[in-house]
Formats: structure tokens, sequence, C-alpha cells
């Protein structure tokens, strides 16, 4: 897989995390994964199609989803609920939207399916039959990680 | 607190809406959040949603005016943004009022419109501040 892939879901989680959480992720170093699978208790999967096709997915520790949802709720909730789970599929399928606007600045036009959530860490996740790239973003709140399998398709 | 301070745009009149709004949108989710039984909830919930939903028409229109009065360039974007954002609620709305109030659609509801408003005042908004800023004046 390309690492130019990689660089558009920096640069987006970036924008996000900065806008909404006020928060600045650092970029940690880059691996790669034969499959995907969920490293933390939160997760979600969005599947990509279009110049690239794949899955990316989003794993977030739990303390870190609670302490994201507390940012932007100035409410404190204790578990990985329907709200806690919904807000992480939305700030996930909003870096993802801005992650696509970077790719398509490099003509790679792409759509996104609608977030899936998965609690827990058990196994991995069958769609994925290609390698993925992870890439670890630390903040002052925790480690996120983005599971990254994208691969162009024929006719791009 | 939902609202924080580095989400004003710099005009009062929305300023103190988007003020408003979070404060609605918190009580929606402080509602929806709740550990009472569901069916004790539903008629605040309805009653909170109703009210948003509302007070979002009256808001946006309010903000479209400004930004016509003050020549905002991407009024034309933004005001597609808004009516979008109405259209989702509106559809949820009557989604409601034909299947009944569900608490887990209620709940990825919440977490939909508060993760909307978050970025969208802090990101697209803030545009508009900035806007006035570089044309020197105040509304």
């Amino acid at each position: 897989m390309k690492v130019e892939y990689i660089n558009p879901f920096f640069l987006a989680t970036v924008d996000v995390f900065k806008t909404m959480l006020s928060l600045e992720p650092r970029r940690g170093n880059l691996r790669a994964v034969e499959e995907l699978v969920p490293v933390s208790e939160a997760n979600v999967v969005i599947g990509v199609t279009g110049a690239l096709r794949g899955s990316l997915l989003y794993s977030f520790p739990k303390d870190m989803a609670l302490e994201m949802v507390y940012i932007m709720a100035g409410m404190r909730m204790n578990e990985l609920d329907v709200f806690v789970s919904s807000a992480l599929g939305e700030v996930a399928n909003i870096i993802s939207g801005n992650a696509l606007t970077y790719l398509s600045q490099n003509d790679l036009l792409c759509d996104i399916a609608p977030p899936q959530l998965i609690i827990g860490t058990n196994g991995s996740l069958s769609m994925s039959t290609e390698k993925a790239v992870v890439l670890p973003l630390h903040t002052d709140i925790g480690t996120l990680e983005i599971s990254i399998s994208l691969r162009a398709t024929s006719n791009s | 607190m939902m609202w924080k301070e580095h989400y004003r745009v710099g005009a009062d009149l929305i300023d103190n809406q988007h003020q408003e709004l979070f404060k609605r949108v918190s009580s929606f989710i402080k509602a929806v959040q709740t550990k009472a039984p569901w069916e004790e909830r539903k008629a605040e919930v309805l009653a909170t949603l109703e009210f948003m939903q509302h007070y979002v028409i009256i808001h946006f229109s309010d903000e479209e005016a400004l930004q016509k009065e003050i020549g905002y360039p991407a009024a034309d974007q933004h005001t597609e943004i808004h009516e979008n954002f109405k259209a989702e609620v509106g559809a949820f709305a009557n989604k409601i009022e034909q299947e009944g109030l569900d608490e887990q659609g209620v709940q990825e509801f919440a977490a939909r419109v508060m993760t909307w408003l978050i970025m969208h005042v802090a990101g697209e908004d803030q545009k508009i501040g900035q806007f006035m800023r570089e044309q020197g004046g105040s509304q």
C-alpha cells in the first residue's frame, strides 16, 4: 500500500481534533499488519469505494473515548454506550471525509460507507483481505490508532 | 459545560444564539442519557427536541441574514449546509412521528447533532468571523 494514502489521514485527524477537541495529535511510527485487528475497546470501521477500495479501522482506548465525549458534551459518561460510540462514529466519519478531500486533490476520488461500530477487542475483521498500515496518533488524552487498508482499483 | 469561549464568532447576536443552542443540545443529551426509565423520559426528550428544531431554524435564518448584510462570499454554500442539516433534522422528526420514539435512535441522533454542531460552529462559522475581521469592521 502506498504511503501517499496515509498522510491525508494524519492531516485530517489534526484538522478535526484541533477544531472539535482542541487537541493536537502527534504522529507515531507506522507499522504494517497482516489484517485489520481492533487494538482498543472502541472501534469504528468505515468502508471506502471509488479510486481506492478498502477499509479504515479507527481504534480508540475506552478512557480516550470517554474523555473525547467529555470535551465535546461537557458531561461525564462512564460507559461505551450507544451515545458515546455514535459520537466516535461521527468523529471518525468526519476525519474520513476530510481525508478523502485531501486524496481528491491527488485525483483520487472516493466515497465512504456509513460507520460500523464495534465495541471490544475480540478477533479480526473478516472483510479485510489486504495488509494494512497502522497510523498511531498520540494526544494528551490517549492514542488513537487508524488502520488503513486501501488499494487502487483497476480503472484508476 | 458544552459551550467553549473559543467557539465565539465575534458577532453578538450569533454568539448568543450559539450559546443558547449549545445549552439546548446539552439539555437534550442530558435527557437522552439520564438513567431513569425510558418511558419516564420520553416526554422530556420530545419537548427538548421540538424546541431545538424550531430554534435551529430561527438561528440559521438570522445567521444567513448577517452573512448577506456583510457580503460574506461563501453565503450560498453556507446556506446549503444549513438546508442539509434542517432536512436531516426534519427527516428524524418525521421518522419518530411515524415509528415512535425509540431510545437507541434518539441516542444516535443526539450524538449526530452534538458532533455536527461543534464541527459547524468551531469550523465553518469561524470563517464568518474571520471575514468580518478581515473587513476591519464589527457587525
